[in-house]
């Protein structure tokens, strides 16, 4: 043996560069801070407060999708049923606020009942079937994904579905001082979700099952009907997802949400949750969703082509994860 | 996704088989290949074509669908069970006009008699092969012109506008665009900005809202479908704007009927898909018959649907 | 790769002999000094112990020597040339080898490929060569004395014994100047150990140095040229092993005697009821009708003995309800009960221990506060809400009861030691307050200090009248704490031992009965 490596200062490997303190603290806040920065030196209507309204209207789906699947891949599943979901909790609210004879107020509640049933439902099964066999949850929802899609073409003849009751619409569209009244519902979904996974013992447990189920089991605890809840729990917010969508577009398609679980996912993860499970945070789910709305609705601003804007979606999706790779990395040691 | 194209696979082998079963009389066999019955435009021309069977008696349909508008591996396997089974006429709207050329010689050389309708077959394609088939449907491209004509004609020159596309490559969704280019052209247009939103109605809401916001000045919209410009109609709606920016699409579905009736919705295209199979059928059984070949482009009829309220 | 001069005196003294000299070596994780000054040095072709209770810095050591860490201060000379490899594979490039104390194996294949993993020999055509591979396997297996092993099996049939030979193996097959076995026998048994030390024995004569990390004092005496002993992150003392004692070296380790904790407490007390029984209980491992069948009284640390794959893990899973019994019962408090899932066997008053605290009792992502509760959640919670409070009362606690040693509640357990994260998976139970306790090998990978203080913890849960089940593949573990012990093999209980008849020479012909 002869080779012997010299290298004299040995502290110079440990973090204290400001730039990557930066990264740390801010992690993927950042990332967004960075984007809302560019966007607005490059496109004088981004801050424009029709605009503000715009992007909020336009993450409100897919935040409140990334809710659900947030509990769903903190245990280390995933969901990829979520689109076909919504658009059969959409056409199956959408039979029933068509009902003939039903005045606007129980035609709109029958819907909303209807979607959120419809959505529990399938979650529901998604979690039973995945967690009673231990089966990849990927494999299940990929089942589900086709079956909630057959379902909602089978109802709905493949016709979209219209005429919905005024009133409907009018909360599809209200906003108060410009914020819109479904990115409120979204909002309080992630005040919620942020409560149940920091203060109760199902959080915990969610946590718990994503690290080591095998030692949440052995301490006692039902970790089936925990990994079923937390499957039902994503396909409740795919059913709160399709009833915005019918309020916002008016119509139930049956087409509707087709790659939605993609972005969903997107933003679980971009917002620093872990696909192995057990580590990531709702308020990341919420940045993550704003990234991908903010780069959605940027990227049109400045007016860049479909082909290019795609591409730079996929860049900036792996920019922030591999930031959020290194933010991890130094609150580690 | 290539597990929805094997699931697909599947439907159309176990349908194919089902079908295969109950050929027990002498009358001609139609195959018909379409593409998604997730698409309310063939879902319509399954039920006109059935009708259609059921009025004349004469012959026996089979019919087989996609999941979705790409998925012409699942077409290529529909064609060869048809050929197994002896049928007599194939009636095709091609997933892809290039892949599909090869599977509908080896069908044509098994003598069935092919009807190409919907989408035409690739010219380059099919000369490469040494294919002369004809093809049976409507101009999309005129079909788009018409719209885009109503909304210059509404508008006058100058007026800026733009379009929201179909799914990049398909080939209806090109044409149509050329359709509406042809159009902005003729009348004078100012194409301000031309992007997708994948047929879909949520999608495009979200890129027009987008898109306004890019440019406030917009004054007409040329959607490729209905299913979109339902989208740009509800984000005029929210920007408040539903009745000075005029909208045009395309296709005549049901839902935008309400949109029609009130003016948000300036004018669409019919292209009768619901018989469009039906006559292409009828064309295949004049020629099994012993009727002359198909030849160049049969065109089917369009028709603009304009708002009452103009 | 440059050199440099070293100018040395003890270098200068003995040439020939110091292959690595390590001076004054600091580091720290935080606010946390792992290491605070460490001086010791390795000569050619001697087996070194590196002894210290969990936490001393024996582990940290390692990981710098290795290139997993980086020092922050201090130098190390290898082969009288200063040394800070940046990177694992530089170290090993430079002869460093380690088998660790986790394995790092991939379950899925094979013995050869595990072994071979590094460098996959390749044909002429870039194709893997596994005619060579099974060749350079089969002769690494052979190098540490396991000729009768098929390279092609998959190593997921083997048991965790086995396999820490198989890292061995893989470890000596690089060229290797210093191994470094950290905690090598904490999952052998007896018979494996021994083989074990025929192969150091081998390797040493090869003129490589090993670097022997172990809390068993038994084995560093027998095995060891030299001992140095770590304390609270120094370097407290390097000795000959010819020239010191077991208790010398426990009490440089500790600062104290242990004697009195760590003898057997003789004092005759009395049993209760009986608390668990069995009555030819099989488990569906077993190819046994007749199952086992045994009782255990409140007061009592009854111990289960026998060698690795006898079955007892296996018999206290089946006790916990996390597998079904094939056929017999159990009975609690003289009543039978079937266990269905450990939440049954939890709420009939039964705690479990588990063997692998990594993959089974902890959550290592979580605090420590948040795993003391996980079995007692109802306690530090209402209607569903955690009470963070309770919690981190509870923590403290028991924290307290058990010594714990950590930097605050909130941090993770993965930062602890073995001993103190070991400690947490009892703590997790205690706060359940079971009145059964059945604990699989509960110091494994503990240092002597916090196994003097386990035994103490557990000794006096069976005072206040606990019953305790202890498997363990340490028999003078078996014979310090218990009050009576069985002895296992091939599912089938071989012998039962009082305290007047405890010998390892007795446990071990009872185990071997079945083979």
């Amino acid at each position: 043996m002869t080779a012997t490596n010299v290298k004299v200062n040995g502290a110079a490997k440990s973090s204290r560069f400001s730039f990557k303190a930066i990264i740390r603290d801010a992690g993927i806040g950042l990332a967004l801070i960075g984007l809302i920065v560019i966007f607005s030196l490059s496109s004088e209507h981004f801050l424009a407060a029709n605009n503000i309204t715009n992007i909020l209207t336009q993450i409100t789906i897919n935040l409140i999708l990334a809710v659900g699947l947030t509990f769903v891949i903190l245990i280390a599943g995933i969901d990829l049923s979520v689109g076909s979901v919504l658009a059969f909790a959409a056409v199956v609210a959408g039979k029933a606020i068509t009902l003939p004879g039903l005045g606007p107020t129980e035609a709109i509640m029958l819907a909303v009942m209807a979607a959120l049933l419809a959505g529990t439902l399938c979650g529901l099964l998604n979690g039973l079937i995945s967690a009673y066999w231990g089966l990849p949850s990927f494999i299940i929802t990929l089942g589900m994904l086709n079956i909630a899609r057959g379902g909602a073409l089978h109802i709905s003849e493949a016709q979209t579905i219209y005429s919905f009751p005024e009133q409907f619409n009018d909360f599809g569209s209200a906003s108060i001082f410009g914020i819109p009244v479904v990115f409120i519902v979204a909002l309080v979904l992630v005040g919620i979700a942020w409560f149940v996974l920091h203060k109760t013992v199902f959080g915990r447990m969610i946590y718990g099952i994503g690290n080591n189920e095998e030692a949440v089991r052995l301490a006692g605890h039902p970790v089936f009907w925990y990994k079923v809840a937390a499957f039902t729990i994503c396909g409740l917010t795919a059913g709160v997802a399709a009833i915005v969508y019918m309020a916002r577009l008016n119509i139930s398609s049956p087409i509707a949400g087709i790659g939605f679980e993609l972005n969903a996912i997107a933003a679980v993860i971009i917002g620093g949750t872990s696909l192995m499970g057990g580590r990531g945070s709702i308020q990341g789910t919420l940045l993550g969703a704003f990234i991908i709305g903010v780069l959605a609705n940027g990227l049109i601003l400045i007016g860049l082509n479909d082909f290019m804007r795609q591409m730079i979606t996929g860049l900036v999706i792996i920019v922030a994860v591999v930031l959020d790779h290194y933010r991890e990395k130094y609150t580690k040691v | 996704m290539v597990f929805l194209k094997k699931a697909s696979i599947a439907l159309v082998a176990s349908v194919a088989l089902m079908a295969g079963s109950a050929m027990a009389n002498d009358k001609p066999v139609v195959g018909l290949i379409m593409k998604s019955l997730a698409n309310e435009f063939f879902r319509d021309m399954l039920e006109g074509t059935k009708e259609h069977a059921a009025r004349r008696g004469d012959y026996e349909l089979r019919a087989v669908g996609m999941q979705n508008e790409t998925d012409f591996q699942s077409q290529i396997n529909a064609v060869e069970n048809f050929i197994t089974q002896g049928v007599d006429i194939i009636v095709i709207a091609p997933a892809d006009s290039r892949a599909m050329v090869r599977p509908l010689k080896r069908a044509m050389e098994a003598g069935v008699v092919v009807v190409n309708f919907d989408v035409s077959l690739d010219a380059d394609a099919k000369k490469k092969q040494g294919v002369d088939l004809a093809f049976v449907g409507p101009d999309n491209r005129d079909g788009a012109r018409l719209a885009g004509d109503a909304l210059a004609k509404e508008l006058g020159a100058g007026a800026k506008v733009v379009i929201i596309e179909g799914n990049p490559g398909a080939d209806n969704a090109h044409e149509r665009k050329l359709g509406f280019e042809d159009a902005i052209k003729a009348g004078g247009l100012k194409l301000i900005d031309s992007r997708t939103a994948h047929w879909e109605t949520e999608e495009a809401n979200t890129v027009f809202s987008n898109m306004l916001t890019a440019h406030p000045d917009i004054q007409g919209v040329l959607a490729a479908n209905d299913s979109m410009a339902i989208g740009v109609v509800k984000a005029l709606e929210s920007a408040g704007r539903a009745g000075d920016i005029k909208v045009v699409a395309f296709d005549n579905i049901p839902a935008v009927g309400p949109m029609l009736a009130d003016g948000r919705l300036l004018a669409t295209v019919d292209q009768f898909g619901r018989d469009m199979a039906a006559n292409s059928i009828e064309l295949g059984l004049e020629v099994l018959k012993g009727g002359p070949q198909l030849e160049g482009w049969v065109k089917t009829p369009l028709k603009l649907v304009v708002s009452d309220k103009k | 790769m440059s050199t440099t001069p070293v100018h040395n005196q003890d270098l200068l003294e003995s040439p020939d002999e110091e292959i690595l000299r390590v001076e004054s070596l600091r580091k720290h994780f935080g606010g946390v000094k792992a290491l605070q000054g460490v001086n010791f040095s390795l000569k050619r072709g001697e087996v070194h112990a590196l002894v210290g209770e969990n936490g001393a810095g024996k582990s940290t050591l390692i990981k710098i020597l290795t290139g997993v860490h980086s020092m922050d201060g201090g130098k190390i000379f290898l082969n009288g040339s200063e040394y800070q490899p940046e990177n694992p594979r530089q170290a090993k490039a430079q002869g460093m080898q380690v088998v660790h104390q986790e394995f790092n194996l991939l379950t899925h294949l094979s013995v050869a490929e595990n072994i071979c993993f590094e460098a996959f020999p390749k044909t002429r055509l870039g194709l893997l060569d596994r005619n060579e591979m099974n060749r350079r396997a089969r002769a690494a297996m052979e190098a540490i004395g396991l000729s009768d092993v098929n390279v092609s099996d998959s190593i997921s049939q083997w048991g965790i014994a086995y396999r820490q030979l198989v890292e061995i193996a893989r470890a000596l097959q690089s060229k290797s100047q210093i191994l470094i076995l950290d905690e090598p026998t904490a999952t052998l048994t007896d018979r494996e150990t021994d083989k074990l030390f025929q192969i150091i024995d081998t390797i040493k004569k090869q003129g490589v140095t090993v670097v022997f990390v172990s809390h068993h004092l038994n084995e560093v005496f027998s095995i060891c040229d030299r001992v140095t002993v770590f304390r609270s992150g120094e370097s407290i003392i390097t000795e000959k092993i010819a020239d010191t004692t077991p208790e010398k070296v426990v009490s440089h380790m500790v600062g104290k005697h242990l004697e009195l904790e760590m003898a057997h407490n003789f004092e005759a007390h009395e049993l209760g009821e009986i608390a668990l029984s069995a009555d030819r209980l099989r488990v569906p491992q077993s190819p046994h009708e007749s199952g086992v069948s045994f009782e255990l009284r409140y007061g009592e640390v009854l111990g289960i003995a026998g060698l690795v794959g006898a079955g007892r893990t296996e018999l206290l899973r089946s006790l916990f309800g996390v597998q079904q019994i094939a056929s017999g019962c159990l009975l609690r408090d003289q009543s039978e009960v079937v266990f269905k899932k450990p939440r049954d066997a939890i709420d009939a008053g039964i705690g479990f221990v588990t063997e692998d605290r990594k993959e089974e009792g902890l959550i290592l992502d979580m605090s420590i506060a948040e795993n003391s509760s996980l079995a007692s959640i109802e306690q530090v919670s209402s209607a569903g809400l955690m009470q963070i409070g309770r919690e981190n009362e509870l923590a403290r606690k028991n924290g307290e009861v058990l010594k714990l040693k950590y930097g605050q509640l909130k941090d993770n357990v993965s930062s602890l030691s073995g001993g103190n994260q070991q400690k947490v998976v009892l703590a997790k139970w205690i706060a359940r307050q079971p009145e059964v306790l059945l604990l699989d090998e509960p110091t494994r990978g503990v240092d002597v200090g916090a196994k003097a203080e386990i035994y103490s913890i557990l000794r006096s849960l069976a005072r206040e009248g606990k019953a305790l089940l202890v498997v363990s593949s340490e028999m003078p573990e078996l014979i310090t704490l218990c009050d009576r012990i069985l002895v296992l093999a091939d599912h089938q209980i071989k012998g039962e031992l009082a305290p007047d008849e405890f010998s390892q020479e007795r446990i071990l012909q009872l185990a071997y009965k079945g083979n």
